[in-house]
């Protein structure tokens, strides 16, 4: 195993880390706003660990090219949706929640 | 090994989510399930070497139906809005004998094709043989619109008659106000638009080009390019319209056209039916069918004869 | 050893989308049903780029794309519900 293969092993298993922590605060935080905060920003964080993990590991530029793509355009994605989801949430007269052990 | 446990898990989650898509205590979380077995489905097709499947599930799944059946569902509330219980169809005590029947079935079928001899000389092999004089390098691409080329024409065809009967069966109403979902200016939308909207045009025709030689083809680029006709459709920049349009309607016919007059034009010389002359007929042929196909699509999506683009701001 | 990580990491992308499930059966509004979902279209592209780099199939790259091309349409159709009724429509 080069070391070049070692450094993309662990960017890959920080992006699972960080996909788990999304997924954590996905079943545990208290309320939708929380949620979405969890989830929008720790799995794009993941998915960007990932894409360069996966980079280093194909060694070829046309590939990392299409990861960066992928990433930027799931980062878009990702913003518009928890935007609109929020919103949403928020016309529907959802308050969010105070601090204190509420969690359902 | 870890191979097998990934497979054996995936297969568990698709007739997990399979069972709950049918079968969840309310529609909305039948609709997610759904959304969510497409996405389990297009894993399960690229464990299955089908990177082809996988697109077309991927571009369907995500772009097409999912928001088909949330605007449906929004359509029932709207219809019955204290009754949303009375929503589910009641359940069927046949449900369960006809679901383990069928599940027989195919544990039949399939232990029966696991224990079948290999057949010597399958269509595949007889595919590739016969592919390199084509100039193509995709077998799929080949097998469509080569080697079967009359079923992706009857396709085609069907495609056209689901919309035509679809229309039949709409009702008049003022779509053009239900489809929008949300206020136009609403922020971001316009942003990601301006972003996405480009971008799928660009990987559909990418798609198109690329299904000569590798992954892709008229029916992925079509649904990606029909996905792009949902999303403008859904933030109100294209809407229903009853007008009929010469270049709609165009659209939707040029891909059954040219396939159906580039496949009789041999008969002229001599050739068999649907003998295509070469390279350029089937990436014509192509073009057409992807601009039918995401037409249709689009066209199936709004419920309408016709679209007209609408202009905010 | 690389070829037994990218699997694995496969297999635990996808166990984090089973658990990622439980919210949307524990809800309680449509909109945390619909997050989860969220979640489901960002692991599957994951998931679906470590299989490209482990099976060599960089079609499915552009499988990925075409996935997180395509997510926001079902937020966008999903903003559509009527707001403010939403535990009436989904609590049965």
């Amino acid at each position: 195993m080069t070391i070049a293969d070692s450094i993309a092993l662990i960017l890959l298993l920080a992006g699972c880390a960080f996909y788990l922590a999304g997924t954590i605060g996905l079943l545990r935080f208290p309320d939708v706003y929380c949620r979405l905060h969890a989830l929008a920003k720790a799995d794009n964080t993941g998915l960007c660990l990932i894409c360069v993990g996966l980079a280093i590991l194909s060694a070829d530029w046309q590939v990392a090219a299409i990861l960066a793509l992928v990433w930027l355009v799931g980062l878009l994605a990702a913003t518009v949706s928890a935007h609109l989801i929020a919103r949403h949430a928020h016309s529907a007269g959802r308050v969010p929640a105070r601090s204190g052990p509420s969690r359902r | 090994m870890i191979g097998l446990a990934l497979d054996l898990l995936i297969i568990v989650s698709l007739i997990g989510l399979a069972i709950q898509s049918i079968n969840a205590a309310s529609l909305f979380r039948g609709i997610l399930h759904f959304v969510v077995l497409g996405l389990a489905m297009s894993l399960a097709w690229a464990r299955l070497d089908a990177p082809d499947l996988a697109m077309a599930e991927a571009a369907i799944g995500a772009g097409v139906t999912g928001a088909l059946m949330m605007i449906a569902y929004r359509r029932l509330i709207e219809i019955q809005p204290d009754q949303e219980s009375s929503l589910r169809p009641p359940p069927s005590r046949l449900a369960v004998p006809i679901a383990l029947a069928a599940g027989a079935l195919v544990g039949v079928i399939g232990l029966a094709a696991i224990q079948a001899e290999p057949m010597p000389a399958l269509a595949g092999t007889a595919v590739l043989e016969n592919l390199g004089s084509t100039g193509l390098g995709n077998p799929i691409t080949g097998v469509l619109l080569l080697f079967r080329g009359f079923d992706t024409l009857l396709e085609i065809t069907v495609l056209l008659a689901a919309l035509l009967s679809a229309q039949a069966v709409t009702r008049q109403v003022d779509l053009d106000q239900s489809l929008t979902t949300q206020d136009p200016d609403t922020p971001l939308v316009g942003a990601l638009l301006a972003i996405v909207v480009p971008l799928t045009v660009l990987v559909s025709v990418h798609l198109l080009k690329a299904g000569g030689q590798e992954t892709g083809g008229a029916f992925q680029a079509g649904a990606v390019l029909a996905a792009c006709g949902v999303l403008l459709v859904l933030t109100g920049r294209l809407g229903a319209s009853r007008q009929y349009s010469p270049l709609v309607n165009t659209g939707l016919l040029v891909g059954l056209l040219s396939f159906i007059l580039i496949g009789l034009a041999p008969l002229l010389w001599g050739q068999p039916l649907l003998a295509l002359p070469g390279l350029w007929a089937i990436y014509w042929i192509e073009s057409a069918m992807m601009i039918s196909i995401a037409l249709t699509l689009v066209l199936l999506f709004a419920g309408a004869g016709s679209l007209k683009r609408r202009d905010h701001g | 050893m690389i070829d037994i990580a990218l699997p694995a990491i496969v297999l635990f992308l996808i166990i984090n989308l089973i658990a990622g499930m439980l919210r949307v059966y524990r809800g309680p509004t449509l909109a945390d049903r619909m997050l989860a979902a969220l979640l489901f279209s960002t692991t599957t592209v994951a998931a679906l780029l470590v299989l490209a780099e482990w099976m060599q199939l960089p079609s499915l790259r552009n499988v990925a794309l075409l996935i997180v091309m395509l997510a926001s349409i079902l937020s966008l159709a999903f903003v559509g519900l009527p707001a403010g009724r939403e535990e009436a429509a989904d609590e049965q």
